[in-house]
């Protein structure tokens, strides 16, 4: 071709046509707050199923199988008794060290591996959002019951070492309250990926700052050491008690190792926080509906 | 170029209307005339910070189309003249830069687009599409093994799928699509891959499709199955509407030009082009005062 650029002429005409567009729906639009949950409630099967599937297949490729769900955080565990308890000796003045170490680690493993799935569900579902037409928040959501799922065996090797591992630890009806907590844990888990899952979809740069945040937060959460040892200024212990995480670790705590009913102030403070995030999360994430899947 | 003052009027609702659509992509280049001239510290630290050279690539310039109930509609054209684009703002892959497009219902895209999960075996996955297509398990495990069946894929449906080779992988993304009826369909035939023995199977089901669905857009470089398959063509161009009409009247134009450009004549087809373009008339769409602007931005 020549080398100037050919100029397309303009069309001969335009003709304005009157169409009546009030049954037709935009593509791909964005429904009410209320119609997506309802959309979402929908679709619950695709969600379960998606959780249920990749829960099987995550650990397939490994000889031991399902027993890593178990085996990751032992090994963790182990690693910081041997750091934290043999070599630093952080242990002085906490009562069965092991297993406050145990409870702090097991739980905060639930909630590191929750978030961080949640935030890259929208990001390694690209495909899947860009092929079908669903409520995207489906995702992180699968992403979230999966961590649910898997973290019944993690609880439940929680326990089996406190009651193992001398000093070993009495079963008690207290420690039914457990389960509460590890499900507002989730609750906030979900409200958190779900605010992550759309800054990053946005911003991917954010997915490699994610570890060190996690890192901190974990350090933050009193999970291998005694808060009251280190933290004697009262504004930074304030904002210490509100952290979630760590609410849910010493209401465990309470629970499981110390035999005492957690205060009531804890439990307020998880269940605030845990539903504000979520309420925040879904709103967030809504906003961003149409946004996702894009290059 | 005029515009006609008096407007047509569209009596019953519309399938698909494209309504001022436009779609841009900003793609890293890896042109580096920009950074290579920076000298000395400074620039190179400025270089390295800065994101890849982003280069905005036009793939749809503003186009407006009104397609009705009963239509069946080929699109087109040369290598990235947009119908690909075009397939994936209609079906909500993709959203369009600007303006909106209208739908009586989700289009469905039969294609081999649908990405699965890997880790999962088939059969995981047919489940996983068909749910994520709003199906229920039920209406899944009546039509499963149909799904199988088209796929052509027998018992290899339970290794998981990223063993599986491309050409297995898109026979079952084609058949996991293609187990809806949809009432606006997209067919993308340039993706379409396969042996001859699939391709007989996915067209006998593509032909049942067709024949149920209120409105198909079909994208294909055979000029005869579109000039076969459709009522109406357009033709795009590098994102550019270029004619719009009778499948007859656009398909032997479309030959024409481009049996001029393989024989070199590449003025003649430039002057075919310009041609059909000086002659379309485009639409614009005007929507119905009474009707209230559904959740537009």
């Amino acid at each position: 071709m020549s080398a100037k650029k050919a100029k397309l002429p303009p069309p001969a005409a335009i003709q304005p046509l009157s169409v009546d567009i009030r049954k037709l729906s935009r593509v791909g639009s964005r429904p009410g707050f209320l119609d997506y949950l309802v959309q979402l409630w929908d679709y619950r099967q695709f969600i379960f199923y998606d959780a249920r599937a990749r829960v099987q297949s995550g650990t397939r490729k490994d000889r031991l199988g399902s027993a890593w769900l178990l085996l990751n955080p032992v090994f963790n565990g182990l690693t910081y008794y041997f750091v934290f308890g043999l070599l630093l000796q952080t242990s002085h003045g906490i009562d069965n060290f092991v297993g406050y170490l145990v409870v702090g680690i097991f739980l905060f493993q639930f909630s590191a591996g929750a978030i961080t799935s949640g935030a890259r569900s929208i990001r390694n579902g690209k495909s899947v959002v860009q092929a079908f037409n669903f409520p995207r928040a489906a995702l992180p959501l699968g992403a979230n019951m999966r961590e649910m799922l898997s973290a019944v065996p993690l609880i439940l090797g929680m326990l089996l070492l406190i009651v193992i591992v001398p000093p070993a630890e009495k079963v008690s009806l207290l420690w039914l309250l457990t389960i509460p907590a590890v499900i507002l844990q989730g609750i906030f888990n979900l409200g958190i990926g779900l605010i992550l899952a759309r800054v990053i979809s946005k911003v991917h740069d954010v997915t490699h700052l994610l570890p060190f945040a996690i890192r901190a937060w974990m350090y933050g959460s009193a999970v291998f050491y005694s808060y009251e040892r280190f933290v004697s200024d009262p504004t930074i212990l304030a904002v210490m008690k509100f952290n979630p995480l760590f609410n849910v670790i010493d209401i465990v705590r309470s629970c499981v190792l110390y035999d005492r009913v957690p205060a009531w102030e804890s439990w307020a403070t998880l269940g605030v926080v845990a539903l504000g995030a979520l309420l925040v999360g879904f709103v967030f994430f809504w906003q961003g509906e149409e946004t996702y899947g894009r290059d | 170029m005029g515009v006609i003052d008096a407007s047509a009027f569209l009596d019953g609702p519309p399938c698909v209307v494209i309504d001022k659509v436009r779609m841009t992509y900003r793609v890293p280049s890896s042109d580096g005339r920009s950074s290579s001239s920076r000298r000395g510290l400074r620039g190179r630290i400025t270089t390295l910070l800065e994101r890849p050279n982003l280069v905005t690539v036009s793939a749809l310039k503003e186009i407006s189309l009104v397609v009705e109930r009963g239509e069946s509609v080929g699109i087109i054209g040369r290598n990235g003249s947009g119908k690909s684009t075009m397939m994936k703002l209609i079906s909500g892959q993709v959203a369009p830069t600007h303006g909106a497009i209208y739908a009586s219902s989700t289009p469905v895209l039969l294609g081999v687009n649908a990405a699965l999960v890997p880790e999962l075996s088939g059969d995981q996955n047919v489940v996983l599409g068909c749910l994520a297509m709003g199906m229920t398990r039920e209406q899944i495990d009546a039509r499963f093994d149909s799904i199988v069946e088209v796929s052509g894929l027998d018992s290899a449906i339970f290794l998981p799928m990223k063993t599986y080779s491309s050409g297995m992988a898109s026979r079952l993304r084609f058949a996991i699509a293609a187990s809806v009826n949809p009432e606006i369909l997209l067919v993308d035939e340039a993706l379409n891959t396969g042996d001859a023995q699939f391709n007989n199977r996915s067209k006998a089901r593509m032909d049942e499709l067709r024949a149920q669905a209120g409105c198909v857009f079909i994208v294909s470089h055979g000029l005869d199955t579109i000039r076969d398959m459709c009522s109406r063509v357009i033709w795009l161009d590098k994102g550019e509407l270029i004619m719009d009409g009778p499948a007859e009247d656009t398909t032997a134009t479309y030959k024409d030009f481009s049996s001029n450009l393989s024989r070199g004549n590449n003025l003649t087809a430039a002057g075919i082009k310009d041609e059909a373009r000086a002659n379309l008339v485009a639409t614009r769409v005007l929507e119905r005062a009474s009707g209230r602007r559904m959740e537009g931005r």
